[in-house]
């Protein structure tokens, strides 16, 4: 192969995009269709698999393979690529007969609460039939093709990357409406008769023809910017021929080979198939539980990892060299371990606090110490971790935590003492229950969290005698945190310890799918913590983690570092902690208590008391967690190599992930409050006055998020 | 014969996609053995900025061209001078490129704002359906 062709070849554009879009069609569809066999197996069962995904393999060459690469230089290249658009990724797909793999590939909730509703509104399904009925789909099909090949909007999508991209999602969906007739991939019976797709196809045929013969015999030339480039010997006249060849030729083949099958297919004799075998059922591996199941077993090899972690990490602290990007007290714990545990609390749950290496070392500690006093009960409270979690973000900030491999390591040390004096004196999991900053903001963090150590069974509780999950028994000791599985309620205080799961006799407790943020909804009797409209103190810490979001992040953020270099500037050295004091006290303590009492005294218009702000305190948890994690994102993006790989500039993706994820925080929110205003009151009218102030509330933190992530950002974790 | 594309078009403050095609001027076959250099020069009252940078393939999709990132610092008219050598032959093209303000960031990230709105539109139809169908339910038939 000659050096030209071979680079064509490897011209590839791979967009991180459009490939986790093709990933992920074809993960649900697959999915749906392994529920779909383990229902019913059909002959044509596999033909349709390879067919649906063949059609996702022919977008992912049409726009991210060479044909895409020299689009602008070739029209021929240029007119292949819509080929495959528009008359072969559309038919393999639909020969997939995507809808009901697709639809039993969601997860069922969400189709029986999200989709249903528009699945099963008439007006729609109206709509549907008609843009799908043959001469709408033939007319938007022509329109489409004809549009986009006038010569004014063809140049506008090869300048503007938008246009292009717009261009290519109307040929395949006006693609997938024209070949919808032909292949009729259902649910249920085609309303028009089989022979109509014999016109539609030859009337397509008749279009692609008109078209392509005027590229090919006009003699004019359609496109000038291929002349300007000329990318090869070959000129912009005779690209534009082999263009409009490419589309007539193989394009017509396309139009009349299944108007052909069909037209005999028509005036064969009709055999009744048998394609369907007896339906059975066959149940499924669960793979996530036996993955799940082994977790106790690997807790502590996970923890015995993250001690050796955290004593290199002192170590390195303490005697390596103090530029924080080359230490891995400044890298570690900063960068990778704040926002693996972020991702780790939205993929799975509390994963820190399993692998925690202080409680490692604690219970090693025991073998020795006595343990044996109760926690004093005025201190069983969250008001000692929320004031240490607002100290946490005032050090960080005023002295340099991330930048300082020394005093990370002596954080790290003290937290280690700290666990083993605490819980070397008192009972239970009191360190954690009731100091540890970092636990807390994995507790109410967790509430958004897709899983959730409960039971299986209420039931097997029920006729229970011995309730090991909390007392203990031989080979595992009960809960720590005095979490009563059939009372438990949510991640909150859970350690994701799975001492409850070894102790179970029944193998009833496991870590178990929950829908995100779903126990915010509610407000059952919590074991050990109560109901949350009761409890001051967790609201305080929540609000407190919520906002401090925004804090830590504004902190790194170019107007706010130059607002503190200002004051700096004006009252003299040794001040910088005393005015990043004012502003987390004013950001993270006073902005959230004026922001509070306004939304109170909204609903106290409504009769509404404290218990309903303590509710919807609970609710802004969705966009904290956002915020944390798309502040958290931007550190490891860039810093996830340190400290031997070393980031230049920022990845162009990294802001509309960031947006995605502070997105969906935002939605979170505003749908639980929506849900906890209807447990107030039935009126539509009064439970939007009920959650307007909350909504507006968490509006105005997204603008502020927006705003925070929109501004240039101290690239910390990176050399300079 | 050598061509130059920019990305983002128009170029902006920030970080651009410079692509080169070196043609042989004879038969206009791409040249793919040479060696590339881009030299970015800007004057204005105040700063001279200069950038010069290498051009690969690697940097490149279209392994065809020549690319480099370069996160041009203002904006103006920029002189953009294209050095190519191979082996013994050396030959150099330039022109200016007009460089325009940073897009700010709303306007290049409306989509992900837009996506809320729209989301909560589509609850509320859902919410609305559900209302409709429930109390169709419930209709009583003369
Ligand atoms: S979780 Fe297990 S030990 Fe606890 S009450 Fe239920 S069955 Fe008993
Ligand atoms: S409920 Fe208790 S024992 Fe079970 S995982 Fe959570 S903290 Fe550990």
């Amino acid at each position: 192969m000659n050096s030209v062709a071979s680079a064509a070849l490897t011209s590839w554009t791979l967009s991180a995009r459009v490939i986790a879009i093709l990933l992920i069609a074809s993960a649900v569809y697959f999915r749906g269709w392994l529920r779909g066999r383990r229902l019913i197996r059909q002959e044509q069962d596999y033909l349709r698999l390879w067919a649906f995904l063949g059609g996702l393999g022919v977008l992912f060459l049409a726009t991210e393979s060479p044909l895409d690469a020299f689009d602008s230089l070739f029209l021929s290249a240029h007119m292949a690529q819509h080929l495959l658009l528009m008359m072969v990724a559309p038919p393999l797909v639909l020969l997939g007969h995507p809808t009901l793999p697709l639809l039993r590939g969601l997860p069922r909730r969400f189709v029986k609460e999200g989709l249903g509703p528009f699945l099963s509104w008439p007006l729609l399904k109206r709509i549907l039939r008609s843009l799908t009925s043959p001469p709408i789909a033939l007319l938007a099909f022509a329109v489409s093709t004809i549009f986009w090949h006038l010569p004014k909007f063809y140049e506008l999508a090869l300048r503007s990357p938008g246009w292009h991209a717009a261009q290519h999602a109307s040929f395949f969906w006006t693609g997938i409406l024209f070949w919808w007739p032909v292949v009729q991939p259902g649910p249920g019976k085609f309303r028009w008769p089989r022979w109509i797709a014999i016109p539609h196809l030859l009337l397509a045929d008749v279009l692609n023809t008109v078209l392509s013969a005027f590229f090919v015999f006009s003699g004019r030339l359609l496109y000038p910017t291929y002349e300007a480039i000329r990318a090869s010997r070959m000129s912009a006249q005779d690209d534009q021929t082999i263009a409009g060849l490419i589309m007539w030729v193989p394009g017509s083949i396309i139009y009349l080979v299944p108007a052909l099958v069909i037209a005999v297919k028509l005036f064969s004799p009709v055999v009744p198939l048998s394609y369907t075998r007896r339906a059975r059922r066959v149940s499924a591996p669960r793979v996530s539980r036996t993955v799940l199941s082994r977790l106790p077993q690997l807790r502590r090899v996970a923890q015995g990892a993250m001690l050796l972690l955290a004593i290199a990490v002192m170590a390195n602290g303490w005697w390596g060299t103090q530029v924080a990007p080359l230490n891995l007290a400044g890298v570690l714990p900063w960068i990778h371990w704040r926002a693996l545990s972020v991702l780790a609390l939205l993929i799975v749950g509390n994963l820190f606090c399993m692998a925690c290496p202080f409680t490692f070392v604690r219970d090693i500690g025991r073998k020795v110490l006595p343990a044996g006093l109760r926690w004093p009960r005025w201190l069983r409270k969250k008001w000692l971790p929320a004031a240490l979690f607002v100290v946490y973000l005032w050090a960080y900030e005023a002295f340099g935590l991330w930048d300082s491999p020394w005093l990370t390591a002596w954080v790290i040390a003290a937290y280690f003492l700290a666990a083993l004096v605490i819980d070397g004196v008192f009972r239970g999991a009191s360190f954690c229950k009731y100091i540890c900053p970092i636990g807390q903001f994995h507790f109410i963090s967790s509430l958004v969290s897709p899983r959730e150590v409960r039971i299986r069974h209420s039931a097997v509780c029920k006729t229970c005698q011995t309730h090991d999950c909390i007392r203990g028994n031989d080979h595992a000791r009960g809960c720590e945190l005095y979490l009563f599985q059939p009372k438990k309620a949510s991640n909150l205080d859970c350690t994701f310890c799975l001492d409850c799961v070894k102790a179970c006799p029944h193998d009833n407790v496991g870590i178990l799918p929950v829908a995100p943020a779903s126990t915010l909804i509610g407000d059952p009797y919590r074991s050990s913590i109560g109901r949350l409209s009761k409890r001051t103190d967790l609201a305080v810490l929540a609000l407190l983690i919520v906002f401090g979001a925004f804090v830590n992040a504004a902190g790194m953020v170019a107007p706010v570092m130059m607002w503190e270099h200002g004051w700096h500037a004006k009252l003299g050295p040794k001040t910088m902690p005393a005015i990043v004091g004012v502003f987390v006290i004013g950001g993270a303590v006073l902005a959230p208590l004026l922001a509070v009492l306004a939304c109170a005294g909204f609903n106290r218009l409504r009769m509404a008391g404290p218990e309903v702000t303590r509710r919807f305190i609970f609710t802004l948890v969705p966009i904290g967690v956002g915020m944390w994690a798309a502040h958290l994102l931007y550190h490891f993006a860039i810093g996830w190599g340190a400290p031997w790989v070393q980031v230049s500039s920022v990845p162009t993706w990294l802001t509309s992930a960031q947006m995605l994820v502070l997105d969906a925080g935002l939605l979170l929110t505003l749908y639980v409050a929506w849900r906890v205003a209807n447990q107030y009151t039935r009126k539509l009218r009064s439970a939007l006055a009920l959650g307007m102030p909350w909504a507006v509330l968490s509006c105005m933190l997204y603008a502020t998020g927006v705003w925070i992530l929109f501004q240039p950002m101290q690239m910390r974790g990176m050399l300079h | 014969m050598v061509t130059v594309f920019g990305a983002p078009a128009p170029l902006r403050v920030g970080v651009a996609d410079l692509s080169v095609m070196v043609q042989g001027a004879a038969d206009q076959n791409s040249v793919l053995d040479a060696k590339v250099r881009l030299h970015l020069k800007r004057s204005s009252a105040t700063n001279v900025f200069e950038i010069v940078v290498p051009a690969s393939h690697a940097a490149a999709t279209n392994k065809l061209l020549y690319a480099a990132h370069v996160n041009l610092p203002s904006a103006g008219k920029w002189n953009l001078e294209v050095g190519v050598t191979r082996g013994d032959l050396a030959a150099s093209a330039s022109g200016d490129i007009n460089v325009l303000p940073p897009e700010p960031p709303l306007a290049s990230h409306w989509l992900y704002i837009a996506l809320v709105p729209l989301l909560i539109v589509l609850f509320a139809a859902n919410q609305w359906l559900k209302r409709n169908r429930r109390f169709r339910r419930f209709r009583v038939r003369p």
